[in-house]
């Protein structure tokens, strides 16, 4: 049974507005709040795929159709997304019930479900502002998320955050006015239609504003300074609730931007020139770094830098690779982040060189840990290494070389600082005077869920790729996301 | 060198900026085609409510305040959080002189009824809930400076708000109920300018007003104790 998919931005609101009250009777209940809630949300994306494949679902609010009200366009991307963000959501939700101990919990529950609300508004809404709403939404519980441990330095990372996406915000807001005033709509369909007639100096300026205000929360480079601190100062379930879900939302919206409402030719060699130098900027920063979760950032940008590539190629195949790339991280990022977070948690240190010999001590963690690795480097059986075959043999196939043989240079990066701290994991000796504590069972089974999905999408990609060429054919071809929107008038 | 390309980039950047904002239409009549014109035209007859900013805010674009009413509980949920100290706070300020505590003291109840006026005549007179909420705020912004041991209680203004937030959604959904669309207005439209018109305006802006002088207190208050 299908309800109205405007449900899953309504009931997560409603959900937390309710917690505060619902704190009072009773202390315990918060905490399953968001699985029950995220898991609604899984399970309405799950039912809309079929009716999305198909044809757009568009979904009125308030009774005015498109371009006077506002409206859900649920095409086949973002659907997937909405899918996606779910399924993070729902993983990590289930995760925090052990894990969040931090007072006061139940803001943090809070916290955590509008941020996932956001991110789904961002992917589902048909409207340029309501998009911008939701960003908002998911950005600023994305700063108090970031400050949540209420340290120092977790002040000063979100801080950073709020600046810079503070800034972001404003460009997004100037974009969304100047594009308001030429075209007198904010229907992103209608937008579309209408931003031909628009002096390009003036679309230019629009896009300008859009690209960097967007970039920030997709980890563009040189917008994505604030990442590295967030993603290492927050608490771990948010590390991988920024890398499987925020930044998803973001790439959405530059995407968006770029292939629906502006026509600018250029505008995809300068993504792929940016994605090669986010690419390469951060796999040899990663390679620097000392700390596990500030590694982890870093390879989750160089990740991003890589589905701007593919992006950047604006052919169905290139697309689709990025998509694929997209669901890939949204798996494995998460995956890696969280069994970090419990590998800190028993050596009580954050640097790499005090996980020694960890594989030994906690063999499940350790292999989770290392199954993330390697299907993020591209092992062949797993699911990383289809997506990675489909950008590098695209980008050849379409005669850019040299961007090819850079990608391939970053991912051989990318292999060794992964490896290194596999390595350690398994090949160190440890000392054995660590007190000794225990995963909780609800760490493992959320791990584990992706773990399964990870190795089906690895075995059976032609699983996935089914739902990502329609996903891919709404971006590459605009005119059927335009008329699937002015269809039903 | 670095500063200098960034003043160089910034520059650039602001004069194209310039530019396009020097050409921007201002003043000219452009409102009349397109989506404004046909706001302009038929809110009245269609939505019930007088104010067609308000109807705009509240109906067509309603989706749009209710993540707006969301971001403003955001920020109060997450600056909560983050001051959060498990022990009772103080304000550190003395007691004002005696005319300013008298004077808050006539001018409260009045500051009061006036958020209270601006929030149930959003859909009447220029105003409404996010206004009438920030001016109630500001009527007890006037007790917190007046007197040092004036206390809100937390437990009061948090229920306040999250009914408030529940009622929004709920009238919402009640859209859904009725077999129309989320948001729709599914009650009787009224009579314009009369109070009880506009369907679900008045009600939802109510709900609006009543969340924002909550979040607002509260959050006037946490950050007004400093010490322990």
């Amino acid at each position: 049974m299908m309800f109205d998919p405007v449900l899953m931005i309504a009931l997560p609101l409603l959900a937390a507005f309710l917690i505060p009250v619902i704190n009072r009777f009773s202390k315990a209940i918060p905490k399953y709040i968001p699985v029950v809630v995220i898991g609604f949300n899984l399970y309405e994306s799950i039912m809309l795929l079929p009716y999305s494949m198909v044809k757009p679902v568009i979904v009125i609010i308030a009774g005015w159709q498109p371009p006077l009200g506002i409206n859900l366009t649920i095409g086949p991307l973002g659907n997937i997304l909405a899918l996606m963000i779910s399924l993070v959501g729902f993983v990590v939700a289930i995760y925090n019930i052990k894990f969040v101990t931090e007072e006061p919990t139940e803001k943090y529950y809070m916290l955590f479900l509008l941020i996932i609300t956001g991110a789904t508004g961002v992917v589902l809404t048909g409207d340029l502002f309501n998009m911008f709403v939701f960003l908002e939404i998911t950005s600023i519980s994305a700063y108090a998320l970031t400050a949540f441990i209420r340290d120092r330095n977790g002040a000063e990372a979100a801080f950073k955050y709020l600046l810079i996406g503070g800034i972001a915000s404003t460009m997004i807001l100037l974009g969304i006015a100047i594009i308001y005033t030429y075209t007198g709509t904010l229907n992103l369909a209608d937008i579309a239609q209408k931003m031909q007639y628009v002096d390009p100096k003036i679309a230019l300026a629009a896009m300008v504003l859009l690209i960097v205000g967007f970039g920030v929360e997709a980890e563009l480079f040189p917008l994505n300074g604030w990442a590295p601190d967030a993603y290492s100062q927050a608490p771990t379930p948010v590390g991988a609730v920024f890398g499987g879900i925020v930044v998803k939302a973001g790439v959405y919206g530059l995407a968006r931007m770029i292939y629906t409402i502006f026509n600018f030719e250029g505008v995809f060699y300068f993504l792929m020139i940016m994605g090669l130098i986010t690419l390469l900027m951060a796999e040899m920063s990663a390679m620097r770094q000392s700390q596990i979760k500030r590694m982890l950032a870093f390879s989750s940008i160089g990740q991003m830098g890589l589905v701007f590539i593919a992006f950047g190629l604006a052919t169905q195949r290139g697309v689709e690779g990025a998509l694929f790339q997209m669901l890939n991280h949204a798996l494995l990022k998460p995956l890696l982040f969280l069994s970090a977070g419990y590998l800190v948690y028993y050596s009580g240190s954050k640097n790499i060189e005090d996980l020694d010999g960890m594989g030994r001590r906690k063999p499940f963690l350790a292999f989770f840990f290392a199954f993330g690795a390697f299907a993020i480097m591209g092992l062949p059986p797993l699911n990383g290494f289809w997506s990675k075959m489909i950008i590098i043999s695209e980008t050849i196939r379409n005669g850019f070389v040299i961007v090819a043989a850079f990608v391939l240079a970053g991912s051989v990066i990318e292999a060794v600082y992964y490896l290194r701290v596999v390595g350690r994991l398994y090949f160190k000796k440890h000392d054995d005077n660590q007190q000794e504590k225990y995963v909780h069972g609800s760490a493992i089974f959320a791990m584990s869920i992706l773990v399964i999905l990870a190795i089906v999408i690895g075995l059976y990609p032609d699983l996935v790729m089914q739902y990502l060429k329609p996903a891919a054919e709404e971006l590459v071809n605009k005119s059927l996301y335009i008329q699937s929107v002015f269809a039903i008038n | 060198m670095r500063k200098i390309l960034a003043v160089f980039f910034i520059g650039v950047f602001g004069y194209y900026m310039l530019a396009i904002l020097m050409d921007f239409p201002f003043g000219i009549d452009h409102l009349n085609p397109g989506l404004a014109g046909a706001y302009l035209k038929d809110t009245v007859s269609k939505t019930g409510a007088v104010n067609v900013v308000t109807s705009i805010i509240v109906n067509y674009r309603g989706f749009d305040t209710l993540g707006e009413v969301t971001v403003l509980f955001l920020a109060a949920t997450g600056m909560s959080a983050l001051l959060y100290d498990g022990k009772t706070m103080n304000r550190s300020r003395q007691n004002a002189s005696v005319i300013v505590k008298a004077g808050s003291r006539l001018l409260f109840p009045l500051i009061i009824i006036l958020g209270a006026y601006v929030f149930i005549h959003g859909h009447l007179t220029p105003g409404g809930g996010f206004q009438g909420g920030a001016i109630i705020a500001s009527g007890f912004l006037l007790m917190f400076i007046s007197y040092r041991n004036y206390h809100v209680s937390h437990r009061i203004l948090s229920n306040v708000e999250s009914t408030a937030g529940s009622v929004f959604v709920v009238l919402g959904l009640l859209g859904l109920l009725y077999g129309a669309t989320f948001l729709e207005n599914i009650m009787p439209l009224g009579i314009p300018n009369k109070l009880f018109s506009g369907g679900l305006i008045p009600l939802i802006y109510i709900a609006v007003g009543f969340k924002v002088g909550a979040e607002l207190t509260a959050l006037l208050d946490t950050m007004l104790k400093t010490v322990k």
